[in-house]
């Protein structure tokens, strides 16, 4: 124990003597754990906060399919999908996308019953009673659907105010009240389809923190949305069906399409795998973006890996000489690797975590948030998936410490005086 | 005296088949008995470098043997190697090899940091050797910043700090002036007194003519040429 607690103590004095060539390598060792890092924190604490939204949706959900493209589907529907064996509730929902030619900006609009006021931690959230989905918060083009619930609705948080209870009210999200400058008893105007003005009385906020589900979204009175979009009152956007037996799900699905030939049931599970690909695409993306930076760590452990400077060898070849052991060589090199290899990672890891759960993944998030014109402010919720971290760090640790082993061990098993003359 | 060191017919022939090969030494017989001084002496490439890491079991010989305390060391394996340079040899190199960057004392005491000794132990000997060699002034001083005499000082203390039974040097007066000189040789003859074997390759005069040295072995070429022992040719 004395001997490797002094091979320790000569290893951390030895680093120091290096300090400017092992912090060179500390420095970009760290780059590339941080990027890698930052790109599996992000995918993963993005597909979390999906799955989490997703949890509770509707394991169901039917749009009426025209000519290819998703269309208005007739609330009648629910009556024949109701006669499927299995199905519970049925929720109709209303909801879409405006565009706000004065900001340039998209806004997400869906409309809910308004029968019942929802305060900011209000108990009285527990018994909203409209089963009304809520539209995901961010746009449209080519992008996945979620599905919401009522559930969702309880599960958002307001910073101010209510959620409509009256026509020509709205409950807006944070990053509207900025491109609006407007919040709590201010006015927000909305052109309807046919070309009409709109004025909505503020009366909520979102909170920042729910600001990935609600920060382009617009919440108003169901009929205003009927309005607004000039949507005939027998129609809805979709709608949510609940299966009480999940492994029933694909059966109600295949039902749904032989009765409603004209619908498309998109199961929860589909959008889950869509989200996944997408993700596992985008995280692709900036992986090979990345490329020339894990290239240049290669080169870096190839070159530790085929050379020691004339100064370690010669060191490595006066420590054999005065008495220590190929393996104590080893040791004091191992634990160079380990100190060097684990005080990047560390550092790496804490810089990708700021990045991204604190900065918001400023250096790379336009490529993995997608298309949107409010980009929320990304105040993401940390999820580490501790797989991921160890699988990085067995893939630099190992391969770093052995690079720093293999050529000392070639200089530890030479006759010292070789190794010494050079 | 008993014979401590000896070689047979030890011939060392560094990168064998290569272009560069180069025949050290050919075919050296040697005996050192326990407790001499042996001055291994020639011009500069004539195999006393060689000899002595080869008795040093710093290097292997080509062919022939190497015996330390009766024991045969030129097919031993490294690991056994590594256990009699440092039980058994301290070894003071011409360019003095301490580690730089990293001060006296730890230099002196790098050999014991692979054993079980406390670290408060080897310190305590450590010092004392300073002390008794004139530099425990310049214990925490950066190597770099001593003179060549303090550095050779520092050189000797740390081949000390094992307690070795034989002393190997190899030109240990190369980088100073006659003052200094006198002083490390006044060091190596304390050593020899306290028991010590000591075998100094060197081709400086000033050494070989101290009194206390007991027999010379001249080199040339790689071979020996002549051993004198006490004024007496063998």
């Amino acid at each position: 124990m004395e001997k490797h607690k002094k091979i320790l103590e000569y290893t951390l004095s030895s680093l120091l003597r290096r300090r400017y060539k092992n912090l060179a390598i500390i420095t970009v060792f760290s780059f590339i754990v941080a990027a890698l890092y930052s790109i599996l924190f992000l995918t993963h604490s993005l597909k979390k906060e999906a799955l989490t939204v997703l949890k509770e949706a509707p394991e169901l959900i039917v749009q009426k399919v025209s000519g290819g493209r998703h269309d208005l589907i007739p609330t009648d529907y629910m009556k024949r999908i109701q006669e499927i064996y299995g199905v519970g509730r049925i929720i109709p929902r209303y909801w879409g996308y405006y565009y706000d030619a004065i900001t340039d900006s998209n806004y997400t609009l869906m409309g809910i019953n308004g029968t019942h006021v929802l305060h900011s931690n209000s108990k009285d959230n527990e018994n909203y009673p409209s089963p009304i989905p809520l539209p995901q918060g961010e746009g449209a083009r080519g992008r996945v659907k979620d599905v919401f619930s009522d559930e969702n609705i309880k599960g958002l948080k307001l910073l101010n105010g209510r959620m409509p209870s009256n026509r020509k009210e709205c409950a807006i999200g944070k990053g509207v009240s900025d491109v609006r400058f407007t919040g709590i008893d201010g006015e927000i105007f909305l052109i309807d389809s046919k070309g009409k003005v709109l004025t909505f009385h503020v009366v909520g906020v979102f909170a920042s923190e729910s600001a990935i589900l609600t920060n382009d979204l617009i919440v108003i009175n169901k009929d205003d949305i009927l309005e607004l979009f000039g949507m005939p009152s027998d129609r809805a956007t979709d709608i949510a069906v609940e299966v009480y037996n999940e492994l029933e799900i694909p059966f109600v699905a295949s039902k749904i399409r032989e009765i409603l030939p004209d619908t498309r049931p998109i199961m929860k599970g589909e959008i889950i795998r869509t989200y996944e690909t997408l993700f596992n695409w985008r995280s692709g993306v900036i992986f090979t973006m990345f490329l020339g930076a894990l290239l240049a760590f290669c080169i870096l452990a190839w070159d530790k890996a085929t050379g020691l400077s004339a100064e370690e060898r010669q060191e490595i070849g006066i420590l054999k000489a005065i008495g220590w052991e190929t393996g104590d060589v080893l040791e004091l090199k191992f634990w160079e690797g380990i100190v060097i290899s684990f005080t990047s990672i560390l550092t790496g890891m804490i810089i990708a975590y700021i990045h991204i759960f604190f900065l918001g993944a400023s250096l790379f998030a336009p490529v993995l948030r997608g298309w949107s014109v409010l980009f929320p402010p990304f105040r993401l919720i940390p999820y580490v998936d501790l797989y991921q971290v160890f699988v990085v760090l067995f893939l630099t640790v190992i391969p770093y410490v052995a690079s720093t082993i293999i050529p000392s061990w070639k200089a530890a098993i030479t006759d010292p005086d070789t190794v010494m003359r050079g | 005296m008993d014979i401590i060191i000896k070689t047979e017919n030890v011939t060392k022939i560094f990168n064998p088949g290569m272009s560069d090969e180069v025949k050290a030494i050919t075919d050296v017989s040697i005996e050192i008995k326990r407790g001499e001084v042996v001055v291994l002496k020639g011009p500069s490439g004539s195999g006393k470098t060689t000899l002595l890491s080869l008795i040093g079991c710093i290097t292997r010989p080509t062919e022939g043997r190497v015996i330390v305390n009766g024991k045969n060391v030129a097919k031993l394996q490294e690991r056994f190697l590594t256990g009699i340079r440092q039980k058994t040899f301290g070894f003071v190199f011409q360019q003095f090899n301490l580690i730089r960057s990293i001060s006296v004392i730890e230099n002196i005491m790098l050999p014991l940091y692979p054993t079980n000794i406390k670290l408060s132990a080897i310190k305590k000997r450590a010092e004392s050797i300073m002390e008794k060699l004139g530099i425990s002034n310049k214990k925490d001083f950066k190597v770099q910043r001593l003179s060549g005499g303090e550095q050779q000082r520092a050189a000797i203390a740390r081949s000390l700090i094992n307690e070795p039974e034989i002393i190997l040097a190899d030109e240990p007066t190369a980088h100073l002036d006659t003052n200094l000189s006198e002083e490390i040789m006044r060091i190596f003859q304390r050593l020899n007194e306290d028991g010590k074997t000591i075998v100094i390759a060197t081709h400086d005069p000033f050494i070989y003519e101290r009194q206390f040295i007991q027999r010379t072995i001249e080199m040339r070429d790689g071979v020996v040429k002549n051993i004198l022992n006490k004024n007496h040719d063998v």
